[in-house]
């Protein structure tokens, strides 16, 4: 039997209407209104005028890039097994732990909701805290998903590179440092679910 | 075509290829990119256009003495500190790091800004960190990870002197 594809799900396409258009968009288009209007107020037409050509340009480059991004992250996010990376981390001690734990956080696809869940597990199985540091020092930093769907769009593909090279030994760092600090560290055992929801970009 | 786009593409043939091979099914693929696709580019779009009008609104000496190359070692703190108060989500700072660049800010500081926001982004903090892993872990990785932006800074510039690359691409 044929599943049947999920753009025949009506309540599937109205919730995408208002993950796409719902009160979160209104409010970025307001701003977007709101800045153009005192824009042209404060600088006229004519500056006006060359802000809409730039903003225009802006668009066709990001959307390509974006929309090529988000496709390598769907394909990520389906072919690594999400569940598989908890088990690699925190399992050495030494230098080698704090590897292992950038590398993983620096491939963990998805948004906060996957990297913090991961978080909790490694948490409650009692990893190394040195190890947990640093993985999730390396998934803000050195994401891949942040890294492709946002500095390689935004900032073009050799910022993103040169970033991501000087990033590269921090989350080590910040792990060295996370071992030495005297804090005590009580992590819930009991920790609830995830949020769901915005999942991957926002709030 | 630019050096992005090339390297994306570059990245998406060689996933695309490993997943045909591993006959992956592509409706839940598709499924992901559509609902990401539209959860994410109405909302970029409308933060780029804002951004755009920023640009030419906010006085580009005030951010270039603050962010650029003159400032020298003091637009690090500045980066940083800008990036600790933002307080949303990407569709929001990449805009602003696009503002930053396009009023000239320097590359270590712009590198500074983005890791000290992703960070210090006080929305996960608050929707994730502190629900899921207790204030405890909070304090302990706030505390070793207090330098990275700064250590992040600090190797862009030394990087900076010895070769030039790395310089974000801006449309004006």
């Amino acid at each position: 039997m044929a599943e049947r594809p999920f753009w025949t799900d009506s309540a599937w396409r109205r919730k995408l209407l208002g993950d796409a258009f719902g009160r979160g968009f209104w409010g970025f288009f307001a701003a977007a209104a709101a800045t153009g209007l005192l824009c042209y107020w404060v600088k006229g037409s004519e500056l006006f005028a060359k802000a809409i050509a730039e903003d225009f340009d802006a668009l066709m480059a990001v959307l390509p890039r974006v929309t090529v991004a988000l496709t390598v992250a769907a394909l990520i996010w389906v072919m690594l097994p999400r569940d598989k990376l908890s088990g690699l981390v925190g399992r050495e001690a030494g230098l080698t732990g704090l590897v292992i734990a950038t590398i993983a956080g620096a491939i963990t696809p998805g948004g906060p909701t996957s990297a913090y869940a991961l978080l909790a597990v490694l948490a409650a199985s009692g990893a190394d805290r040195g190890a947990m540091v640093a993985y999730i020092a390396s998934w803000a930093t050195l994401g891949m998903q942040r890294v492709l769907v946002w500095d390689v769009p935004f900032m073009g593909a050799e910022f993103a590179i040169f970033r991501s090279l000087v990033s590269l030994p921090l989350p080590i760092a910040a792990g060295l440092i996370a071992r030495r600090l005297p804090f005590e560290l009580e992590v819930r055992r009991d920790a609830p679910p995830p949020p769901k929801g915005g999942e991957e970009f926002l709030p | 075509m630019s050096v992005g786009l090339a390297i994306l593409l570059l990245v998406l043939a060689v996933l695309v290829a490993l997943a045909v091979r591993r006959g992956e099914a592509a409706l839940p693929i598709t499924q992901r990119i559509v609902e990401q696709f539209a959860k994410l580019v109405p909302r970029m779009l409308c933060a780029l256009v804002a951004a755009g009008f920023i640009a030419q609104l906010i006085p580009k000496q005030a951010i270039s003495s603050l962010l650029g190359a003159d400032a020298g070692l003091l637009a690090l703190p500045v980066a940083a500190a800008v990036g600790l108060i933002v307080p949303a989500g990407p569709v929001i700072a990449f805009p602003i790091a696009v503002v930053f660049a396009k009023a000239g800010a320097s590359v270590p500081a712009l590198v500074t800004f983005i890791t000290s926001w992703s960070l210090f982004a006080m929305h996960r903090i608050l929707i994730y960190e502190l629900p899921l892993l207790g204030p405890s872990f909070l304090r302990l990785r706030a505390a070793s990870v207090a330098l990275m932006p700064f250590l992040a800074g600090a190797l862009a510039l030394l990087a900076g002197l010895l070769v030039s690359f790395g310089a974000p691409v801006t449309t004006s």
